[in-house]
């Protein structure tokens, strides 16, 4: 029995063959990364838009749109990095937007998604200053936005940090700094309003 | 309230994280409201921290992978889109081409008819003919016995024909000629039609008797009423 390839115009069946194997070739070493950088993509989007089906949405969006650049990737190394960026812009685009803005976050304030047993931040596990910290992270500027968030979640070192966004540690800590004093800033009201209740 | 001296101090010290150094150690080892606000700032930057750790390490849904590998499949399967669209737009275009083939065949047969009919016309014999004009002879030629013969048209059908195949009114000795020459046409040889020279019979002019009209007898209004 003959079997039939479909070849496009100006394309031999040998070019065919070829285009298909390096289209497989791409697909196995995206997916080798996809279980590592999956999650980060979601948290990033999730740090941004503090809502689960967004963030999710937003993270399928950028591993598929980092599937179908990724052979123009020619340095693979910088794959986090540049994943993290589209996510961070893509999640920005969806929270600017406004869209779905009124489903923001009902499992934000949500007890299992805070911190057990608390230590002594009696402050950290109250819904209230939770929403006064999302708003206050939402006016941060981009740049210490981003070096916040990933600087918050495990695994990530100074050092990784730097290297994912392709600036120096000494800028990464200043960034951490910032943000902070300027979460502070904004949040010290909110914090003596609270524990004086 | 902590001292405006080391107000700027204390939050840069809490903020960094790092454990005060120097005069300022110094100082909160002396002064119990710095110590205090410095407590208080090192506690809104830890509620801080963790805050951001609960939004950062969110737990990630279990769909998010196989839902992203479900679409990774679809973008990766072959969508040979061109090949709908190429038998779209070649259907379109033969479509298109039958069309315009089935328009001109019909407009080239609408042309043709009515000349045929106008010789079917003309080359009818008529029944009611004084038979010394024609010779019944040449009538039976086989020439002129493939013609077809119309009959004698309905009122309604000579106001249709009418109205699209004009009639060609010729002397009658140069009707067999005519005749030829449409049967010519009509097989597609298109002949040349060459005129022949009349045999010089003349028509004797259409006698008529003039017309009697009685003479009206009118009479006045006013003598018919008084009778």
């Amino acid at each position: 029995m003959q079997e039939l390839v479909l070849v496009q115009p100006g394309r031999t069946v040998g070019d065919e063959l070829e285009h298909e194997a390096a289209q497989a070739d791409t697909r196995r070493e995206f997916e080798a990364r996809l279980a590592e950088c999956g999650p980060l993509a979601y948290r990033v989007a999730r740090g941004v838009l503090r809502n689960t089906a967004d963030a999710e949405d937003v993270a399928q969006e950028a591993l598929l749109r980092a599937y179908r650049s990724f052979h123009r990737l020619r340095d693979r190394t910088r794959f986090r990095a540049w994943l993290v960026r589209i996510a961070f812009r893509l999640a920005l685009d969806r929270l600017r937007s406004g869209k779905r803005r009124e489903l923001r976050d009902t499992i934000w304030s949500q007890p299992e998604h805070q911190p057990r047993g608390a230590t002594a931040e009696d402050l950290a596990v109250s819904s209230e200053f939770q929403a006064h910290l999302d708003n206050a992270l939402a006016e941060l500027p981009e740049k210490l936005r981003l070096v916040l968030l990933l600087a918050a979640m495990e695994g990530h070192t100074i050092d990784d940090i730097a290297a994912m966004l392709g600036i120096s540690t000494g800028t990464v800590k200043s960034r951490i700094f910032y943000a902070r004093r300027q979460l502070a800033e904004k949040l010290r009201c909110h914090a003596n309003t609270i524990k004086t209740r | 309230m902590p001292c405006k001296h080391y107000k700027n101090a204390l939050v840069e010290a809490a903020a960094s994280g790092f454990h005060p150094q120097g005069d300022l150690r110094a100082h909160l080892d002396t002064c119990a409201s710095c110590r205090a606000a410095f407590e208080q700032e090192q506690s809104l930057f830890a509620s801080i921290d963790i805050g951001l750790q609960v939004s950062a390490n969110a737990e990630v849904p279990a769909s998010l992978l196989p839902r992203v590998r479900a679409r990774l499949e679809e973008a990766s399967a072959p969508r040979p889109i061109w090949v709908p669209n190429w038998l779209v737009l070649a259907s379109a275009a033969v479509m298109v081409v039958a069309f315009i083939a089935a328009r001109s065949v019909w407009s080239t047969r609408v042309v043709e008819k009515p000349v045929e009919t106008a010789v079917k016309t003309i080359v009818q014999p008529p029944q009611n003919l004084d038979p010394s004009v024609g010779d019944p002879a040449e009538n039976n030629s086989p020439s002129h016995r493939e013609l077809p013969i119309a009959k004698n048209p309905s009122p309604h059908e000579t106001i249709v024909r009418g109205k699209t195949t004009p009639e060609v009114v010729v002397p009658r000795d140069q009707e067999l000629l005519l005749a030829e020459y449409a049967e010519q046409w009509r097989l597609h040889k298109h002949a040349p039609l060459v005129a022949q020279d009349s045999d010089g019979t003349v028509l004797a002019p259409l006698q008529m008797d003039q017309i009697q009209i009685a003479e009206l007898d009118v009479k006045l209004l006013a003598e018919e009423k008084s009778q």
